[in-house]
């Protein structure tokens, strides 16, 4: 098949591994995959002090099963990049560890304090959770069908991110206020969650004209922006002046991307932003302390003519 | 003697001293455990060993949250429990609360495989316990229990196959046998008679110690991993004479720990003491009614 082709039967679910797909295709889903895939894992790193810093044993039990639930869908989204033949898995965990694989801008930033967790666990997860919803149509039928899974699971991380918020905001003044301030600084990267806009995006028109892609960033930005703010100002959080943020007649909104640092956003992009760094070579380092049971399960493996036994995994 | 932990209420000091002592000691161990397990979330050596792991961390916690339940009916809470709890008042072993170096995934494949071991034999000893709660949440735990013991020796195989996995598993033994050994250290010598003697558990302390080390021995032998100071004598049968100056220190259950366990500590509390918070949110159903 060539591209022409492909544009012309591009549809939701149209692709299976059984196609034959050109090139421009299967390097256009790795990418978009991968960085799916990398964001559930950089995310799962982010988070995964704060299970041992949630403030009760149910919080903790809940937030030990999302960051759980955070590294199968890496699994499954590493297996649905892998079937586009173009990147093992491996290589794909190996850029990830070496800094040339991408993955979501909130994810670059340090997670500090318990009241920062509603910021990725209920606004960056709502807007993966709108994102991922559209996925569930896009042309490579292994990745929609990874959506499947992966959004049934995120409704729940929402829903406990919500609650998570709530119970912050109708706590004392101090812990309001605390809360306020992180949604300050969260507030205009969680904006940028949704990328540059399509003025501005490098991949965007070819994604979309192969159907990868089911929604542009400023429609999803905006389809966002109407649901989360009046969420945000139902529990109390004060949206700030800046970015402003414009309301339209029908009640709907749309923000003035002249506002947001972009230089940041970019910088983020390239792996170059400092705290990013910092994360992505803490993970890197974590993955080499245990290369050598790697090796071992390999030889392992090989000797064993691929009988690995089950409960080892 | 069986109707008298029907009714919490009832109990008089001896009795209540025996039950709760018993449930901090499976409690705190768990709920100790499953903190050190959640380290190696998003850091094994795999994808699919970082699932496993996570699954074992939430078991443990789970069954922490089942022993503290039971606690509950003594007048106890969660924040008592946990939160605001002296360290210096928690009753786990501490082979438990002992840190990883990082990376050396023969650590918490080890001392899931030494301390999995002990908790099968508990439990057997708390099947026919006279407190119905606790007999009947036994049966619950043993089947997951089960699984994380299966796990563990699957991999212990596959380690101390290789000459890099051999040697860890065995500076890890040299390291954790002391430790493990505090699994089966009283609390309080009056209070743990107490607790056999109001069958809430029908093994003692040294009962267990030696089973566990009749389990332990042969298998880790088999691995060709030597057991730091134990003789066995000529009859097969094992020197359970465990010497005092084999055990660490810190013993855990006398309310001694080791530094680490300070840190560990500061650092799940922190958010509770940060917010000042007092109370602690259950988002769960309790477990009698699930």
């Amino acid at each position: 098949m060539n591209v022409g082709a492909v544009k012309e039967r591009a549809g939701p679910r149209e692709f299976s591994p059984a196609d034959d797909l050109p090139q421009e295709y299967r390097e256009a889903a790795t990418r978009m995959i991968e960085f799916h895939a990398n964001s559930e894992i950089m995310g799962a790193y982010l988070e995964r002090p704060f299970i041992r810093q949630a403030p009760s044993i149910d919080r903790k039990l809940a937030f030990s099963a999302k960051v759980q639930d955070e590294i199968g869908h890496g699994q499954l989204l590493y297996r649905a990049a892998e079937s586009l033949g173009v990147k093992t898995r491996e290589e794909m965990l190996d850029d990830l560890a070496n800094g040339d694989g991408k993955f979501l801008n909130c994810f670059h930033y340090p997670l500090k304090s318990w009241v920062e967790v509603p910021m990725i666990s209920f606004f960056v997860d709502g807007a993966a959770m709108r994102r991922q919803a559209t996925l569930r149509r896009t042309s490579w039928e292994p990745y929609a069908h990874a959506m499947d899974k992966v959004c049934f699971e995120e409704g729940f991380h929402v829903k406990h991110g919500e609650d998570i918020l709530k119970e912050l905001m109708t706590g004392s003044q101090k812990e309001q206020q605390m809360t306020q301030e992180a949604f300050e600084e969260w507030w205009p990267r969680i904006i940028q969650f949704f990328g540059p806009t399509d003025d501005d995006s490098t991949h965007h028109d070819f994604a979309s004209s192969v159907g990868l892609k089911q929604k542009s960033n400023d429609d999803l930005r905006n389809a966002f922006l109407d649901q989360y703010i009046p969420k945000a100002e139902k529990y109390g959080l004060e949206i700030p002046d800046e970015p402003r943020i414009r309301e339209r007649d029908d009640g709907t909104y749309k923000v003035e991307e002249g506002d947001l640092d972009w230089d940041e956003f970019f910088t983020i992009a390239k792996n170059e932003y400092e705290p990013g760094v910092g994360q992505i070579n803490g993970r890197k380092h974590a993955q080499e302390a245990v290369q050598w049971v790697r090796d071992t399960i390999e030889t392992d493996t090989t000797a064993a003519s691929g009988h690995a036994p089950q409960a080892a995994d | 003697m069986a109707a008298t932990f029907e009714n919490p209420a009832d109990l008089e000091e001896r009795e209540q001293m025996a039950l709760s002592t018993l449930l901090k000691r499976l409690g705190d161990d768990e709920f100790v455990l499953a903190e050190r397990y959640t380290e190696w979330q998003v850091r094994a050596p795999s994808l699919e060993s970082d699932l496993a792991l996570a699954n074992n961390a939430q078991d443990e916690l789970g069954h922490a949250r089942l022993w503290y339940d039971v606690l509950e009916d003594l007048g106890f809470k969660e924040r008592s429990l946990v939160f605001e709890r002296e360290p210096s008042d928690f009753r786990h072993s501490t082979l438990v609360e002992l840190p990883f170096e990082e990376g050396n995934w023969a650590d918490p494949i080890l001392r899931s495989y030494l301390y999995d071991v002990a908790e099968e034999l508990r439990l057997e000893a708390l099947e026919d316990s006279t407190h119905p709660k606790i007999a009947d949440r036994v049966r619950k735990i043993q089947s997951e229990e089960r699984y994380h013991l299966e796990h563990a020796q699957s991999w212990m195989e596959r380690l101390a196959d290789g000459d890099e996995g051999h040697e860890r598993l065995q500076d890890v033994l040299d390291r954790l046998f002391p430790h493990a050994l505090t699994l089966f250290e009283p609390v309080d010598s009056d209070v743990e008679a107490d607790i056999v003697d109001l069958g809430l558990r029908d093994a003692t302390l040294e009962e267990l110690r030696e089973e566990w080390l009749s389990v332990i021995v042969p298998y880790l032998e088999s691995l060709d991993l030597e057991i730091p100071e134990i003789d066995q004598t000529d009859d097969d049968k094992l020197e359970v004479a465990v010497d005092q100056e084999m055990l660490p220190d810190e013993r855990g259950r006398d309310g001694g720990h080791t530094d680490a366990w300070f840190d560990l500590y500061d650092e799940f509390t922190r958010t509770y003491r940060e917010l000042g918070r007092s109370e602690t949110t259950k988002i769960m159903e309790k477990p009698n009614e699930q």
